[in-house]
């Protein structure tokens, strides 16, 4: 392993771990129940430790990315629902993405939001097209380490370290009033789909071909997965914490993502608010392009065309033209005037109903004989995907009875 | 695996990727064709493109696809396989077996500058 590579995977994975939907649901989950859904986000990120690896590994000995074998693996019928249920629910993700950038350009230079958004727009769509694949990936994904400056303020606020670490341990708040508990259930089935979004896999799987992984690049992958995602989900920790810590004594509901930056600045002053500002709207922004591209790989792959930022735009002029369109269709979203909030529940609902579709053919596919000869599943990486699996059946289950019985998790 | 050795056609081939001679994406084994030969059947070509759609999606999801993506058929013989693995790979450039013509067609819409 090229030590250089390794450092540069594990730190563009933590840049790139937050999103919009992870920032708004730690802080509401920490304001409203302290540190009591800290294991939800732990348990959550093995998920995607375990199937971000399988996707990554079977990249690489495949050299064949996800969605090329779903159709595959599932039959043009089945294929062609997860294609139309994983294209809606990534879109979705993307607008919110997309507004969510807006709100925080909107706060950093008091600019309209839609005038914001429209730039934003046009700066991702720039630099996709200037940039190759790594460069992209890398610029988003360390500009992202700015979020750092959450876990330095919680550690400035000196939380009681002791109640965070308890929070690991999996539990339910006693005293809930059953409409709370079917609220904090609400958020329980929210964090796991934002962790475990489907267009994350899609998107990781392609990168390896992006990258010419092989299967000398699966200590790479094992390690970005395990390790960068893990420091990433403590940059979500400490935004929980930090909320319950200085949130929650308040009564506050942080329901804007210009919200959580209250937590930097606290403690930290000016210069934490703005790092904390360039933090999100980085993180934000790569995850906008992630899914955008997520979902330009997905139809490519499906229908066997050329894709690719590792070639020029022209060389795969299909996907261009599906990522470009993609992008204006997720900014036309954001025009319509929704609320980002509304938009971020949405995603978080979709992408929950949409996991079980993903996830099943990558553990078919990680198992298989005849693809991953001896990179295949072995016994602890099987037993993890289906536990997961099963977990992600519930939560899929549950999410839309969940969302009605609680307004969408206002109570 | 080689086209001479035993292929379990839906398991192992259908909906497969394409790849050319020069490792281009060039379609999905969308369907096959056969033909018999001998009293026995035998796959005589791959099938690419939505016209081949027609029989594998129910009646209104191809009437849609034929909407928006027309009935193009190519058919790629069966002798221009080199290998089935994770991906059908051609011994032959995809444009010899009318495969890439769109892909050549949205090409020439799009600028040839600007990337790194």
């Amino acid at each position: 392993m090229n030590p250089l590579e390794l450092t540069l995977g594990i730190l563009t994975a933590v840049g790139g771990f937050v999103d919009i939907s992870e920032l708004v649901f730690a802080a509401q989950a920490g304001s409203s129940y302290g540190y009591a859904l800290i294991w939800v986000f732990a348990f959550a990120t093995i998920g995607i430790m375990v199937m971000g690896e399988m996707s990554g590994r079977i990249a690489a000995v495949a050299k064949q990315p996800v969605f090329n074998l779903i159709r595959h693996r599932l039959g043009l019928k089945l294929g062609l629902v997860t294609l139309v249920a994983s294209l809606i629910s990534n879109l979705i993700t993307c607008a919110a993405e997309v507004g969510g950038a807006a709100i925080v350009l909107h706060l950093l230079t008091g600019a309209p939001i839609m005038l914001m958004a429209v730039v934003m727009t046009a700066v991702v769509i720039a630099s996709i097209w200037v940039l190759p694949f790594k460069w992209i990936e890398r610029t988003y994904g360390l500009l992202g380490l700015f979020m750092i400056v959450f876990a330095v303020a919680l550690v400035k606020i000196n939380p009681p370290w002791g109640e965070i670490a308890k929070g690991l341990v999996p539990q339910v708040p006693a005293g809930l009033s059953t409409q709370e508990l079917l609220r904090f259930a609400y958020f329980g089935v929210a964090i796991v789909s934002a962790v475990m979004f489907p267009y994350e896999v899609y998107f990781y799987s392609s990168g390896g071909i992006e990258e010419d992984w092989g299967p000398k690049d699966l200590p790479l992958n094992r390690v970005t997965c395990i390790v960068g995602f893990a420091l990433g989900s403590l940059l979500a920790i400490s935004i929980l914490s930090s909320s319950a810590q200085l949130f929650a004594p308040l009564n506050m509901d942080p329901q804007l993502p210009g919200s959580a930056v209250l937590e930097v600045e606290l403690p930290m002053g000016r210069l934490g608010l703005l790092l904390a500002l360039l933090g999100i709207l980085f993180a934000v922004a790569g995850a906008a392009i992630e899914t955008c591209l997520a979902n330009a790989y997905s139809v490519a792959q499906f229908f066997g065309w050329e894709w690719g930022r590792h070639k020029k735009p022209w060389e795969a002029p299909r996907f261009t033209l599906v990522w470009i369109a993609l992008f204006l269709l997720a900014l036309a979203i954001v025009l319509t005037g929704i609320d980002v909030m509304k938009l971020v529940e949405f995603a978080v609902l979709f992408s929950v109903l949409v996991l079980p579709l993903t996830y099943l053919p990558l553990l078919l596919l990680a198992s298989d004989r005849h693809f991953m000869q001896e990179h295949r599943n072995g016994v602890l990486a099987n037993g993890l995907g289906w536990f997961y699996f099963v977990v992600i059946i519930v939560a899929a289950a549950a999410a839309i009875p969940l969302f009605l019985l609680t307004s969408g998790g206002q109570g | 695996m080689k086209p001479q050795d035993e292929v379990q056609l839906v398991s192992g081939l259908l909906d497969l990727p394409i790849l050319d001679k020069d490792h281009r994406y060039c379609g999905i084994v969308d369907d096959l064709e056969f033909e018999q030969v001998d009293g026995m059947l035998r796959v005589k070509a791959l099938l690419v493109g939505p016209g081949a759609y027609r029989g594998r999606l129910p009646g209104w999801a191809f009437w849609l696809v034929r909407r928006i993506a027309g009935e193009r058929i190519s058919r790629v013989p069966w002798d221009a396989i080199a290998e089935i693995g994770s991906a059908a790979v051609l011994n032959v450039a995809a444009e010899t077996c009318g495969l890439h013509r769109t892909e050549d067609r949205v090409r020439r819409l799009i600028p040839h500058r600007g990337a790194m």
